[in-house]
């Protein structure tokens, strides 16, 4: 966007708070939608959740038409629509709500270099595996499969990508401890991860990979049962109701 | 002992052992990791470059891409990540995907797009390295790539026209740049003190930045304003591509004239007294730097 368009779009969006009606635009789930739209998709309801912003999920069949810049998903909020992850978090970020805030410059350049390698290595394998033959999949896999050891080092044992402890406490293992939130990072690995994990394709072979790594399972897991069970009201939109039919995260 | 091995690279200019991004990066991490390169510059008498440059020949292996390159040196034991733990191994490839994404784009348009600096100098350059005729359409393939490469990553929906990707890439390649400021700060290299794959990866994107001489000049006037990217590109050229000094006054003398680092016709001076222990090619990019 343009550098006017985008100071006048903050201006516009810091005007007003979150409204109760917010939607989120996609395909239609089952028949419809690509796995990278998918991905894309559960990355940014996953951001939305994380900073308890109230969203409903729409399927549509011209969902990318509807779209300002061609891309799914979008967000119809008040009324303005801004459509992919990054403007949505600038978005987001212009209303008061960021889950990035507590991080230093250091962090935030990581977060900003792992979210472009997630871009680059798994929406790049998404995109191939939905359009391309397996000529060149042994180089796909083995991108992804360094992708996945990279994500899965720099995880470890901690819950999130990055742990800054925030405000508050919550109660956890029947103690209270200081909370620690989630970032954008781990919303865009989440919808890709599990998109990979539950979307059954004409082979196994690139959810296996990312299966090797048992923590970025228990990761996905801890994120689908914080931010998604119990938001299952709408079953034919809600990303996890596909969930109780597969066998997933196995 | 390993096979002797070729690389074969497009040379060097103002100061540099070579101003192009792939093959500055390879040279680096082969001074880093001690690989025993011998340094082929492509010039005017030589074969006519087929596909990509920079390559690697080891007898009868032929390896093209940085990527790659780096791998097979890795596996001949020339490692220069050998000190770093998982998560910096992570972290790396994470800031390749950075730089890649974010300000590849925005040197490729420097280079390549930009109508005055692809005229007036890196035409010139290039053109007077390949033999004719293809001379001739070898640089305008280039740059055409260059745009392609341009357009396809970075062109989509809802930027339509040139100017507004232009706008985008290079407002992409200056966060880049802070985002890399911010993560070097004081440090020499970027994990500590010795150098790794992602120091050879950002001074061979950087440098050619810094110090080619274009009249266009908003991304290098940019770089300028990070002193501490400035002082780790000059570092790396003061102490591994020429004969390194252990005293730090030596270090600012060796730093030239910007006037005579223009020119490729002056080759640094070399001091003789001093000698880098490993350091026995330093001298043969430079003596190419001659007509």
């Amino acid at each position: 966007m343009a550098l006017a368009a985008e100071a006048f779009m903050t201006q516009l969006a810091a005007a007003e708070p979150w409204p109760e009606n917010a939607a989120l635009y996609q395909q239609l789930k089952d028949e419809q939608i690509l796995l990278s739209d998918n991905a894309s998709s559960l990355a940014v309801q996953a951001f939305l959740q994380m900073c308890n912003l109230p969203v409903r999920v729409v399927c549509r069949a011209n969902a990318e038409y509807m779209s300002p810049s061609g891309k799914v998903p979008f967000i119809h909020v008040g009324n303005q629509v801004v459509s992919e992850l990054g403007p949505i978090v600038q978005f987001v970020k212009a209303k008061g709500h960021s889950l990035s805030d507590g991080l230093d410059e250091v962090q935030k350049a990581e977060m900003k270099a792992y979210m472009e390698l997630v871009n680059n290595m798994l929406l790049t394998a998404e995109l191939y595996l939905q359009w391309c033959d397996d000529v060149t999949v042994e180089e796909v896999l083995e991108d992804v499969d360094q992708c996945c050891q990279a994500l899965s080092q720099r995880l470890g044992t901690q819950p999130y990508f990055f742990n800054k402890q925030c405000k508050g406490l919550t109660f956890q293992y029947r103690r209270l401890v200081p909370k620690i939130r989630p970032t954008e990072l781990d919303a865009l690995v989440f919808g890709h991860l599990f998109t990979i994990l539950t979307t059954q394709l004409t082979s196994d072979e690139l959810s296996e990979k990312v299966k090797n790594y048992s923590n970025l399972i228990a990761f996905c897991r801890r994120i689908e049962q914080q931010y998604f069970e119990g938001h299952d009201k709408d079953s034919s939109s809600s990303a996890t109701s596909r969930s109780a039919k597969r066998s997933l995260l196995r | 002992m390993a096979a002797p091995m070729e690389l074969s690279c497009w040379g060097g200019g103002w100061g540099l052992p070579s101003v192009h991004p792939e093959s500055l990066t390879v040279m680096a991490y082969a001074k880093f990791s001690g690989a025993p390169l011998t340094v082929n510059a492509i010039n005017n008498c030589w074969r006519a470059p087929k596909g990509e440059v920079p390559i690697l020949i080891s007898e009868d292996t032929v390896i093209s891409q940085p990527a790659k390159i780096l791998n097979f040196l890795r596996k001949q034991k020339y490692n220069a990540d050998y000190e770093l733990s998982a998560k910096q191994g992570a972290d790396t490839l994470a800031y390749i995907a950075l730089l890649e994404e974010k300000l590849l784009p925005a040197l490729l348009h420097t280079f390549w797009v930009e109508a005055e600096n692809y005229c007036s100098v890196t035409k010139p350059w290039f053109a007077s390295r390949i033999p004719f005729p293809l001379s001739l359409y070898l640089p305008g393939k280039m740059s055409r790539e260059a745009l392609n490469r341009i357009l396809l990553t970075r062109g989509g929906p809802p930027l339509y026209s040139l100017t507004e990707v232009e706008a985008q890439i290079y407002r992409d390649a200056k966060e880049c740049l802070n985002l890399l400021s911010k993560r070097l700060g004081t440090s020499q290299f970027f994990f500590g003190n010795r150098p790794s794959t992602l120091d050879a990866f950002v001074f061979g994107f950087l440098a050619p930045l810094y110090k080619v001489c274009f009249p266009r000049v908003q991304l290098q006037e940019h770089l300028k304003q990070l002193p501490n990217l400035c002082r780790f590109c000059d570092d790396i050229l003061s102490c591994y591509f020429r004969l390194a000094v252990s005293d730090p006054a030596l270090i600012i003398s060796l730093q030239m004239d910007d006037n005579l680092r223009k020119s490729p016709q002056h080759p640094p001076r070399k001091l003789t007294t001093l000698k880098l222990a490993a350091g026995g090619e330093e001298s043969s990019p430079l003596n190419r730097l001659s007509p």
